[in-house]
C-alpha cells in the first residue's frame, strides 16, 4: 500500500468522528433552519425574529456587558498578581481566584439563586446587618443575576490566561516605567495591558462564545421574558417540537459568536502585518 | 569617606533572604564623574546599582546626593535614570513614544515634549526612526533609544546596567566611545555596571572592583591595572598566571627562594608590607618573557624561573606558550614560537610582578596599599 494512503488511513477514525459527530449535525441543523413544510425558505427566521428579537438583543447585551466586566476583573486580578506589593495578599489571591472555574454552570446558577433571591442570603445578611429594612429587599434574579453569574464563573478563566501573559512581560520594562515615575495604575494600563491585549482578546472571545451557549444559568436565574436565546431554543424543542425555529435561533447565535471571532482574526492579522 | 563627593554611599549593606549580598560599601562619587562598578557575576554590582536606583532597600547604611538623604526615596524621586541590560523598551510604543514617556509622566506640555524628543533623537543619531517600533531596530539603535529615554528627563545621575553586553563585539567598541563622549559632553554623573574589564578601563574615570559584596579596590584604571591591592583584583585585571613561591625580606628587598622551579631574583619592597614566608606571585601572560639561551644570565630584578613548554598557539601578534613550572601551568607570550617539550627560562619584570603573602593575602601586598583609598 502506498505510504500516503496509509497515513490517510491512520487519521481516518479521527476525521470520521469529527465529520459524523460535529460537521454533519451542524450542517443538518443549518439546513433544517431553512426547511419549511413546503420546501426551503426564510420562514423560520422570520418567525424567530418576530418572536425573539427582544431575546436576541437581550442575549447580546447581557453577554457583551458580562464580557466587559470579565475583562476589567481579569485585568485587575492579573495586575494585582503582577504588581502587588504585599506578598501575603498576592499569595491568598493567587490561591482563591481560580475556584469558580471548577464549579459547573448549573451549580453556579443554583448558588446564585439562593444567594440573590428576595429572601436569599444577600438580602438577609444586609437586613440583619441593619444596612436596609426588610421592605427594601429586592430580587436580583433577572438580567443582573445572569450577569453576576457569568462574571463570577468566567473571570477566573480569563484572569488565569491574562495573569500568565502578564507574568511573562519583561520585568525590566515595568521597572523602567517605575524609574521614570509611573504609578502602579499607570504601569498596569499603559505598560502591561497593551502588551497582553492578544491574550486578553482570546480569553474574552472564548468567554463570549461560552456564555452564548449556556442554558442552565438563564433557566435557573431568569426563566421569564426576556431571556437568553439558549432558553428559547430549549423551549421551542421541548414544548413545541419546533426544530425549524430552534435551528434558526441556533444559527443566529452561531453568527453572533463567529462575528466576535472574526473581529479577533482581523485584529491579529493587522498586528502581524 | 571624606564627604567631599556628590553622591555618597555610607556603609551600605544588603541582604537577600539569608544571603549577604553587599557589605559595608563606602563610596564617594564626584559630580560629572564616570565610575565603573566592575566584578564577576554574583559579586553584588547589579544589587548595588539597584540600591542606588531605589529598587532594592539597603538593610543598613545611607545614600546621599549632596546634603539630601535619598536612602528611602522611591525610584522616581532620586533624580536618577536607569538604562537596563535588556534595554527594557516598551514594544507597543514607537521610538518617540518610548522616549517621551518620562516627560508625559511629568506632565510636560505636548509641544515641549515633541521638541525635546526631537532634540534627543538628533543627539543620538536616531533621526527618521521616530515612528518605528523597537522590534524594527538594530541592537545598537535600541540601546540608543533606551539611553534617550533615560537622558530626556535630565537626570542628575545616569545608571547603566551592563548596557553594552547585548551588542555585537564590533558595535560595542564604537558604542563605548560614543557613550563616553556623550557623558562628557552632557557633564552628567554616570555609574556603569560591567563585568568587562576592558570596557571599564576604556570608559571610566574610576574603577570600583567588587568582590563578594565588598569593594576590593578602587582607583583610576591605570592604578587598578598596575597596582592591584589583592590577589583577586590582580587575577580579575588579567594577571591570571599564578606561582606559589617562598621569599625572605632582606633590607629593602624581597628575595625569592629557588624552590622546585629554580626561581631567582628579587624585587624592591618600596615601602610596602610583605613578610618573609610563602607568597603567591601573579602576572599577565604578556608580562612574561621567554629567555633564549643567549641571555642565560637572568636579570637580578624581577623573577626568573625554569619550565617546560607544553603547547604553543598563535592568538595574533605573538605566540602564546603554555609552560609547566613545577606544579603550576602558566601562559607566557613571546615574539617567536618555542617547540613543545623545550626547556625554557621565563622572566617577569619587577613592575609587572604582583606578590601577595599567602597567609593573609588581602593585607600584605607588593602593590601600594593606599590604592584602595584613591579619590580620583
Amino acid at each position: 500500500m502506498p505510504r500516503r494512503l496509509l497515513g490517510l488511513l491512520l487519521v481516518l477514525p479521527a476525521l470520521a468522528v469529527i465529520a459524523l459527530l460535529f460537521i454533519l449535525p451542524l450542517v443538518m441543523s443549518a439546513v433544517g433552519a431553512f426547511q419549511l413544510d413546503g420546501g426551503l425558505g426564510l420562514g423560520n427566521f422570520a418567525k424567530a425574529f418576530d418572536l425573539y428579537l427582544k431575546d436576541i438583543l437581550f442575549s447580546v447585551g447581557i453577554v457583551s456587558l458580562s464580557t466587559v466586566l470579565i475583562g476589567l476583573g481579569a485585568v485587575a486580578i492579573g495586575g494585582y498578581l503582577t504588581l502587588g506589593a504585599h506578598p501575603v495578599a498576592v499569595t491568598i489571591l493567587r490561591w482563591l481566584y481560580r475556584w469558580p472555574m471548577f464549579i459547573p454552570f448549573i451549580v453556579v446558577g443554583q448558588i446564585l439563586r439562593t444567594f440573590l433571591a428576595k429572601n436569599g442570603m444577600m438580602n438577609n445578611t444586609a437586613v440583619s446587618l441593619g444596612l436596609m429594612g426588610p421592605i427594601d429587599a429586592m430580587s436580583f434574579l433577572d438580567w443582573r443575576g445572569i450577569v453576576i453569574a457569568f462574571v463570577w464563573k468566567q473571570t477566573p478563566f480569563v484572569a488565569l490566561l491574562v495573569a500568565g501573559a502578564m507574568a511573562s512581560v519583561n520585568r525590566e520594562g515595568i521597572e523602567a516605567a517605575v524609574n521614570l515615575g509611573a504609578s502602579r495604575l499607570r504601569v498596569l494600563i499603559e505598560i502591561i495591558v497593551p502588551q497582553v491585549t492578544a491574550t486578553l482578546a482570546v480569553g474574552l472571545i472564548l468567554s463570549f462564545v461560552t456564555m452564548m451557549s449556556v442554558l442552565s444559568v438563564p433557566l435557573m436565574i431568569n426563566a421569564q421574558s426576556p431571556t437568553m436565546l439558549t432558553a428559547d431554543i430549549a423551549f421551542r424543542v421541548n414544548a413545541y417540537g419546533d426544530y425549524g425555529v430552534a435551528n434558526a435561533l441556533g444559527l443566529i447565535s452561531l453568527v453572533l459568536a463567529s462575528s466576535v471571532a472574526w473581529i479577533y482574526l482581523k485584529i491579529s492579522l493587522r498586528e502581524r502585518a | 569617606m571624606n564627604g567631599s563627593g556628590y553622591l555618597e554611599l555610607n556603609g551600605i549593606a544588603s541582604r537577600y533572604g539569608a544571603t549577604q549580598v553587599l557589605k559595608d560599601i563606602d563610596l564617594s562619587i564626584r559630580a560629572g564623574e564616570f565610575v565603573a562598578l566592575l566584578g564577576s557575576s554574583g559579586c553584588g554590582k547589579t544589587t548595588l546599582l539597584r540600591t542606588l536606583a531605589g529598587f532594592v532597600a539597603p538593610s543598613s547604611g545611607s545614600v546621599h546626593i549632596g546634603a539630601r538623604d535619598i536612602t528611602h526615596l522611591p525610584p522616581d524621586k532620586r533624580g536618577m535614570a536607569l538604562v537596563f541590560q535588556s534595554y527594557a523598551l516598551w514594544p507597543h510604543m514607537t521610538v518617540d513614544e518610548n522616549i517621551a514617556y518620562g516627560l508625559k509622566l511629568k506632565g510636560v506640555p505636548r509641544t515641549q515634549i515633541a521638541a525635546k524628543v526631537s532634540a534627543m533623537r538628533s543627539l543620538l543619531g536616531l533621526d527618521g526612526l521616530g515612528g518605528r517600533k523597537p522590534q524594527a531596530l538594530s541592537g545598537g539603535q535600541r540601546q540608543r533609544v533606551a539611553l534617550g529615554r533615560a537622558l530626556v528627563i535630565d537626570p542628575e545621575i545616569l545608571l547603566l546596567d551592563e548596557p553594552l553586553s547585548n551588542l555585537d563585539a564590533r558595535i560595542r567598541l564604537t558604542v563605548r566611545h560614543e557613550l563616553r563622549a556623550l557623558q562628557q559632553r552632557l557633564g552628567i554623573t554616570a555609574i556603569h555596571v560591567t563585568h568587562d574589564r576592558e570596557e571599564a578601563m576604556v570608559m571610566a574615570d574610576r574603577i570600583v572592583i567588587l568582590d563578594a559584596g565588598r569593594i576590593a579596590q578602587q582607583g583610576r584604571p591605570e592604578e587598578v591595572y598596575n597596582r592591584p591591592a589583592t590577589p583577586f583584583v590582580a587575577a580579575f585585571m588579567g594577571a591570571e598566571n599564578l606561582l606559589a613561591l617562598e621569599g625572605l625580606v632582606s633590607g629593602d628587598r624581597f628575595v625569592l627562594a629557588p624552590g622546585a622551579i629554580r626561581a631567582t631574583g628579587s624585587v624592591s619592597l618600596d615601602g610596602r608590607s610583605l613578610a618573609s614566608g610563602a607568597v603567591e606571585a601573579r602576572f599577565r601572560p604578556e608580562a612574561a618573557r621567554i629567555l633564549s639561551d643567549a641571555d642565560a644570565a637572568a636579570p637580578e630584578e624581577g623573577l626568573t624561573f625554569q619550565g617546560e613548554v607544553l603547547a604553543v598557539t598563535y592568538p595574533g601578534g605573538h605566540w602564546r606558550h603554555v609552560v609547566r613550572a613545577g606544579a603550576h601551568e602558566i601562559l607566557a607570550d613571546a615574539p617567536r614560537a618555542c617547540q613543545p617539550g623545550e626547556r625554557v627560562s621565563v622572566h617577569v619584570g619587577a613592575d609587572a610582578l604582583f606578590l601577595f603573602n599567602t597567609a593573609q593575602p588581602a593585607a600584605a601586598s607588593l602593590s601600594r596599599p593606599s590604592g584602595a583609598k584613591t579619590e580620583a
